[in-house]
């Protein structure tokens, strides 16, 4: 799902639980890279987490709030608190863990 | 987010994501995706193998070709000793036979790559929105031969490059890039890793001492083969620092082996030819082999001819290339795509012209195994990823590796050409080793192939 500068507030900020949101940009290729394994993790987890994108050119303002010095940045949110960032592409494991999921738990549940 | 059009800045600001090529009359339709109407493309290198076909296909879809040369490759084929099989007329010549055959308008400046001042001064005056770099001196043997060619290739190549990117920076910002670089630039890893497209795919991962990181979207590792083959990376990194600093555009080409002598266009008249390179340091190996095998020499294989490379044909090549000039990359970006059809040994190749023109054009080819000049592995593992430019861009071949040799035996057997082959005999012999050696080269092997 992407998430703009208009509707950060009502899909990130006011969700409770747990929102992880990944910061691209389209000339970044990390992030155009790591763009199919978000998506599918989007898919497969969305019973225990929200995984949404913001594109940072397209919502400067939104990118500016989180203070996004760089790309690709993913960041954590529990009920609207921010929680844990990384910068850098991710491995499934290491966005996982930042999930507080380990693969065998979300396999079994 | 908002934009302005850049080329009808009257209609004032707009959302870019919210309209469609068939709703923007900027845009059309054309039998390889949405093209510009009118785009302005430069071609730099126009007079060569690929700039020629591709002027010339650019310009019957309706785009507003530009382009430069130097003439350089005329004249280093000719020092060399060497022709075009096909005789290829003048730039002028050529430019009125286009407008003559096809309708189509080309604007050509004589100009060096190297001279910045004038090149710059035609950047900032056609305001090119692509434009394809070819003009670079693309022969590994040649890079080889001595000091002197090395760094006169690179010099060319990366100095050539890097001269453009600030014209481009400064002057036409918005155009995006078609850089030619090889499939050369990856090698050939003896660990049978996957060569692909230019930056590794997300869950690519390096696993070193129990701990665990992601590869996404870096560069993946180049291993260039010769001189030549490192003067494409070097422009790679050129290209995509460039790319990161400037936020210039770009697609950076790596194309398999090229051979045929094919496109549409130019099959409107003979005028039209482009040039077909046949000699050690020009000429291509499927190009190479079907000028040995017509004059009657045996196709020369280095070492056991098991090396596997990717290919593509011209035909194919400058449909990739249009597509890739219709479907820009976005601001800032930099992507790969490896213009590969198919991956052959070299031995495949050689039997395969055997075969056509024994059969099909009555001649005897014979194979020579030569003691192989360059240093290279000659078993290797070869997996090449390029699905890109189907998936992305809609590609889809348009012809194979038998046809088009079919159509180069039926083009070199004319007497014109048979005799401009056999007029250079001598230059179809490789003689530049890597070493730096002078040596004869040894046979290992001659080989008449079973029918």
């Amino acid at each position: 799902m992407q998430i703009s500068d208009t509707n950060f507030d009502t899909e990130v900020a006011a969700h409770p639980g747990i929102v992880l949101v990944d910061f691209w940009a389209s000339w970044c290729p990390p992030c155009k890279m790591m763009a199919p394994m978000v998506e599918r993790l989007a898919r497969e987890c969305q019973d225990q987490a929200k995984i949404v994108t913001v594109n940072i050119d397209q919502n400067p303002a939104t990118a500016s709030r989180f203070l996004i010095a760089s790309v690709p940045t993913f960041v954590v949110f529990q009920n609207g608190q921010e929680v844990l960032r990384r910068s850098g592409a991710q491995t499934e494991g290491q966005l996982l863990r930042m999930l507080k999921f380990s693969k065998a738990e979300r396999q079994a549940a | 987010m908002v934009v302005e059009c850049k080329r009808r800045p009257e209609i004032g600001y707009f959302d870019p994501t919210s309209i469609t090529y068939d709703s923007c009359p900027e845009w059309q339709p054309t039998e390889y995706g949405h093209l510009l109407r009118g785009m302005r493309v430069m071609i730099l290198g126009m007079d060569g193998y690929l700039g020629w076909p591709l002027a010339l296909k650019l310009g019957k879809l309706g785009a507003e070709v530009h382009g430069i040369d130097n003439f350089l490759r005329r004249r280093l084929v000719d020092e060399r000793g060497a022709q075009s099989a096909l005789p290829i007329q003048s730039m002028q010549d050529r430019i009125s036979h286009a407008k003559e055959h096809l309708d189509v308008d080309i604007d050509f400046r004589e100009m060096d790559l190297m001279n910045r001042e004038q090149l710059f001064a035609y950047i900032k005056e056609i305001q090119p929105e692509a434009i394809v770099q070819f003009a670079e001196i693309p022969s590994a043997p040649y890079s080889m031969a001595d000091v002197d060619k090395a760094i006169h290739t690179i010099e060319n190549n990366v100095v050539g490059t890097l001269g453009l990117l600030f014209g481009m920076r400064d002057h036409a910002p918005d155009a995006s890039l078609i850089k030619l670089g090889t499939m050369g630039e990856y090698g050939s890893p003896l660990t049978g890793r996957p060569l692909f497209e230019g930056l590794f795919p997300g869950d690519a991962t390096l696993q070193y001492q129990g701990q665990e990181w992601s590869l996404g979207g870096e560069l993946t590792p180049r291993d260039p083969v010769s001189f030549y083959h490192v003067s494409k990376v070097q422009g790679t990194y050129s290209v995509y620092e460039a790319c990161k600093y400037w936020w210039l555009r770009s697609y950076d080409v790596m194309q398999g082996v090229i051979y045929g002598t094919h496109t549409p266009e130019l099959d409107m008249d003979p005028s039209l030819n482009t040039r077909l390179d046949i000699d050690e340091w020009w000429g291509t190996v499927v190009n190479r082999f079907v000028a040995q095998a017509a004059v009657g020499i045996p196709m020369t294989i280095y070492g056991s001819g098991n090396q596997m490379r990717g290919y593509i044909n011209l035909k194919d090549a400058m449909q990739c290339i249009v597509r890739l000039i219709a479907k820009p990359p976005e601001p800032g970006q930099y992507d790969v795509v490896n213009q590969v059809t198919d991956v052959f040994s070299v031995r495949h190749i050689a039997e395969t012209v055997a075969r056509i023109g024994k059969r099909e054009f009555e001649l005897d080819p014979m194979i020579q195994r030569l003691e192989n000049p360059r240093v290279e592995a000659e078993e290797h593992p070869y997996e090449v990823m390029h699905d890109k430019l189907k998936e992305q861009f809609g590609f889809g071949s348009d012809s194979n590796l038998e046809d088009e040799i079919r159509h180069m035996f039926q083009a070199v057997l004319e007497p014109t050409a048979k005799q401009r082959i056999e007029e250079k005999r001598e230059t179809l012999f490789p003689r530049t080793r890597w070493s730096g050696e002078h040596k004869e080269m040894e046979v290992l092997e001659t080989i008449r192939p079973a029918a």
